[in-house]
């Protein structure tokens, strides 16, 4: 199953923030589950590109301690009715992608 | 004696062709590898290492660092790094000092992007945020205390 992402971004004077939120639980891998005593396995999103045109323009790279259903934004070089495209993937391998057309 | 070892070197260069063709050898990625031991380093200074090879980060006003005094819920607090008013940043990391792994995240921005972040971070305790950023050979760095109060009760 893909990792869902809700973009939105808007261009002024050629600067453009664009704001993603991310569906994901971003487990870190530390936290216990009280029953069992066992930690809840890991699961969280390690690498984001975004990407102008095709172009990379920014590559992060994340912990588990980036909070539950992520939020980021970003500032971009890019002008109205530019593509921007934000790719994810988590440790586990899962994937997710979005792109929309800048304001 | 000479087409014999011309043999051997084709077949060994052609096993390592297929072996790279089939990923088993990834040639050093560039980019593409999470960064292992800035991630798992358990100080800020270790983790700086492991981001930059360095941890000697000088204290920097331009750096907007923009979090809440106060964080009512640790685990969605809020984090703006605006370093935009700095010419040729190269790179952003978050850090919260306490965490037991330090490092949240780091941004490398290419040529197509602006000097800004703004996430949310999970923090266990009252701590510092610090952001480094990385700007023309140079690491500058913000940092903020924020004050995490559980389950809302005051602290």
């Amino acid at each position: 199953m893909a990792i869902k992402i809700r973009m939105r971004g808007k261009s002024q004077n050629g600067v453009a923030e664009v704001k993603a939120l991310i569906k994901h639980p971003m487990e870190s891998g530390v936290r216990m589950n009280k029953k069992t005593g066992k930690p809840y396995p890991a699961k969280y999103i390690d690498m984001v590109e975004v990407l102008v045109n095709g172009t990379k323009a920014v590559d992060a790279q994340w912990s588990g301690a980036v909070s539950a259903n992520p939020y980021m934004a970003v500032m971009v070089k890019a002008n109205a009715g530019d593509e921007v495209t934000v790719k994810l993937s988590d440790n586990t391998g899962e994937t997710g992608s979005d792109s929309i057309k800048l304001k | 004696m000479k087409r014999r070892s011309f043999l051997k070197n084709t077949l060994a260069t052609g096993a390592a062709a297929v072996a790279v063709n089939a990923g088993l050898l990834t040639p050093t990625t560039v980019l593409a590898d999470w960064n292992k031991k800035a991630f798992n380093a358990k100080t800020t200074d270790e983790a700086l290492n492991g981001v930059f090879g360095a941890s000697n980060a000088a204290d920097s006003g331009d750096i907007k660092l923009k979090a809440p005094a106060i964080a009512e819920n640790g685990a969605v607090t809020p984090v703006t790094v605006d370093a935009s008013g700095i010419d040729g940043v190269e790179s952003i990391a978050i850090m919260a000092s306490k965490n037991p792994m330090p490092l949240v995240c780091e941004y490398t921005f290419g040529a197509g992007a602006v000097g800004y972040v703004s996430t949310r971070i999970k923090m266990g305790q009252t701590m510092n945020v610090i952001a480094v950023v990385k700007a023309g050979g140079k690491l500058l760095k913000a940092q903020q205390e924020v004050k995490v109060t559980i389950g809302g009760c005051g602290g």
